[in-house]
């Protein structure tokens, strides 16, 4: 009998767990966008719009993945110059590919081994020369920015290749490819932080880095590694914002930056390191995007739509971050 | 040796590596820039520099406390239209409209430390929320530069008093002052023990909430302060004419050499990273650096401070 209503308990815990935890309010909030969406504007709700919407937070959904790998790292980690990096990611692979589809290997191995290349040294002067990560990326994306205007005088050049074009533009089953390549992503990445060794490492050095180097993990080193792929991943992001865009254009990354931090703290990832998922990300992701798009919509002003958006930002962002003190 | 001047201790400074970089882009200054020993020049300097070495000290005070502020650009910003909105030509209403002003700067302080410090959400994204609610804002008010400042407001800025001393001087020896009084009080060895240990100065019986609230307001009042000097020098109402002040006054304050976590460094740290950073872009404008490697150059320059600040933190490790 006490066996019984311990487990009942116990189950109970479990079903309030599975319904009140924060990813899963977090698709609450998803649905109650589109809802509202709806309301606002009838057809919001449509398959096709929901498609488009989804297929615009492709390109925040694959930065916040470096983002992500970047703050479970611990230590304050945050990378501020992923909009930056996105942004030369776009310039590059428009220049490498050239509108000629037997550029796409140049361009896939080049570009992110360039953002690879930025990372690294961000992470290289954050281990080992221990310049806190929010400043040091910061002037990173300095760097980055006046990099691309060196290298384009302004002018970007080349576009994408048809067959960039078609995965950027295209459909299966009304289904767009860019949706699909994310859930690819989604899966390989949720398979790396869980089942991997790597994974493993990367919870252990951000919870707690100094049981991490005992167990014999090289920290700064795999720092270094983390900011590198937070890097390779950012301007890997900008080869796909190309093949939506078709033609590049300068500084597109600009508003990817925060937004790519912000997702995480609404997905649940604990700005402090060494817990969350990518998961919570994706969804913060589209929770962001989904509320621009309704707000884009609404065809207001500049001003209304940042206020809004500032407004519920800020909503957001104390109801998931947010811990009464004393 | 226990008394007496020790080197190591001046050395080992976390503002000693900024005090140095000053010193060296100072003597770059003054070979690329002509005249820059003359008044004139020092006097068009200082007008650039005061609005950042005011803005610095204002993230500096809550870098301290363990804070960071992305919005205080966009406070400047939304302040800037404020006062371009509603000034006019006598000098009680420019008395009224910075009144007005700082009061608003105090208030936006105040929602952004109250927020924090009440339910404590990361300071990072909490201040880039309302730095886009500010802007959105401001915005709202005036969506292209414009309003109206009276010439006499600028000339104001631009006067010197008896002596020739310059009136944005003193903006900045005001500003001085006040810090200097606030290091002489208790509250601001609560800034240092809340940036430090935030649980352990709870419990020696410290009030971390209204020392948080606190900093943050006094740092709305240098960033009102800011605000005036870019209004008075731009003689317009922009909603965008902050938008640098954040990132920089961060950087400013890191190369001063504050710690990021809090509670260590001196709030003289900003003051020179302010100074720097302005020096800095103006040996890229006489440099005759063209405008595609400013940039770059920038964040390469800042990279290098902050390598350089990284020092005493190393040869303390390398001598323990």
């Amino acid at each position: 009998m006490k066996n019984n209503s311990q487990s009942s308990i116990l189950e109970r815990n479990v079903v309030k767990n599975v319904f009140f935890a924060k990813l899963a309010i977090s698709f609450y909030a998803i649905i109650l966008l589109f809802v509202l969406g709806e309301i606002i504007l009838p057809g919001f709700i449509s398959f096709s719009h929901v498609m488009s919407v989804l297929r615009l937070s492709v390109f925040l959904g694959i930065v916040a993945l470096g983002q992500t790998l970047v703050v479970i790292s611990g230590n304050e980690g945050v990378d501020l110059s992923v909009g930056s990096v996105l942004s030369i990611g776009v310039v590059l692979s428009a220049y490498f590919l050239n509108g000629q589809n037997i550029n796409i290997p140049k361009a896939l191995l080049l570009t992110p081994a360039v953002g690879l290349g930025f990372g690294l040294v961000s992470g290289l002067a954050i281990s080992y020369i221990e310049i806190p990560p929010i400043i040091m990326t910061l002037a990173m994306a300095s760097v980055v920015e006046g990099t691309s205007l060196i290298i384009t005088k302004g002018f970007p050049t080349g576009n994408a290749p048809p067959f960039l074009e078609v995965i950027g533009n295209g459909k299966i089953f009304d289904i767009p490819y860019l949706i699909l390549v994310w859930i690819v992503l989604i899966i390989l990445s949720s398979l790396v932080l869980k089942k991997t060794k790597w994974g493993n490492i990367l919870y252990g050095v951000g919870s707690n880095s100094l049981t991490a180097e005992l167990s014999g993990v090289m920290v700064k080193r795999f720092r270094v590694f983390v900011y590198g792929i937070c890097g390779a991943i950012a301007a890997f992001a900008g080869l796909f914002l190309l093949s939506y865009t078709g033609t590049p254009y300068l500084n597109l990354g600009a508003n990817y930056t925060m937004p790519s931090i912000a997702s995480l703290a609404i997905g649940g990832i604990s700005l402090a390191g060494g817990n969350g998922n990518y998961i919570g990300a994706v969804t913060g992701c589209i929770i962001l995007t989904t509320l621009n798009s309704i707000l884009v919509a609404l065809r207001t002003t500049e001003a209304v739509r940042q206020i809004t958006f500032g407004l519920l930002l800020l909503i957001l962002i104390i109801a998931y971050t947010g811990r009464r003190k004393k | 040796m226990k008394n007496g001047f020790q080197f190591k201790n001046f050395y080992q400074n976390p503002s000693f590596p900024s005090f140095l970089i000053l010193l060296a882009i100072i003597i770059l200054n003054a070979f690329l820039q002509p005249n820059f020993f003359t008044y004139r020049a020092f006097k068009s300097n200082l007008l650039t520099f005061t609005p950042l070495i005011l803005t610095s000290i204002a993230q500096g005070l809550i870098i301290l406390v363990g804070c960071v502020d992305l919005s205080l650009g966009a406070t400047i910003s939304l302040i800037t239209v404020l006062m371009a909105s509603l000034m006019g030509d006598s000098v009680m209403s420019m008395l009224l409209v910075v009144l007005c002003g700082s009061g608003l700067a105090l208030l936006m302080s105040l929602v952004n430390g109250f927020i924090i410090s009440y339910f404590g959400p990361p300071p990072l994204l909490t201040t880039y929320a309302t730095s886009v609610l500010w802007f959105g804002i401001a915005l709202f008010f005036m969506p292209t530069p414009g309003g109206y400042i009276p010439s006499a407001f600028s000339k104001m800025y631009r006067s010197e008093l008896f002596l020739r001393f310059p009136v944005a001087l003193i903006f900045l020896v005001g500003a001085f002052l006040l810090l200097y009084f606030i290091s002489k009080l208790k509250f601001y060895k609560h800034i240092y023990a809340v940036g430090g240990n935030e649980d352990a100065t709870y419990a020696n019986g410290v009030n971390v909430f209204t020392t948080k609230i606190k900093v943050f307001l006094l740092s709305g009042l240098f960033v009102a302060l800011a605000a005036v000097c870019v209004v008075a020098q731009t003689a317009t109402g922009d909603a965008r004419s902050g938008l640098g002040y954040s990132l920089n006054s961060v950087a400013a304050s890191i190369i001063g050499g504050l710690s990021f976590s809090g509670g260590k460094g001196s709030i003289a740290g900003p003051i020179m990273g302010g100074l720097i950073l302005g020096l800095l872009i103006n040996v890229l404008y006489f440099a005759n650096i063209t405008s595609f490697y400013q940039e770059f150059m920038k964040g390469i320059i800042i990279i290098f401070s902050l390598a350089i600040g990284a020092i005493p933190k190393y040869l303390k490790t390398r001598s323990l």
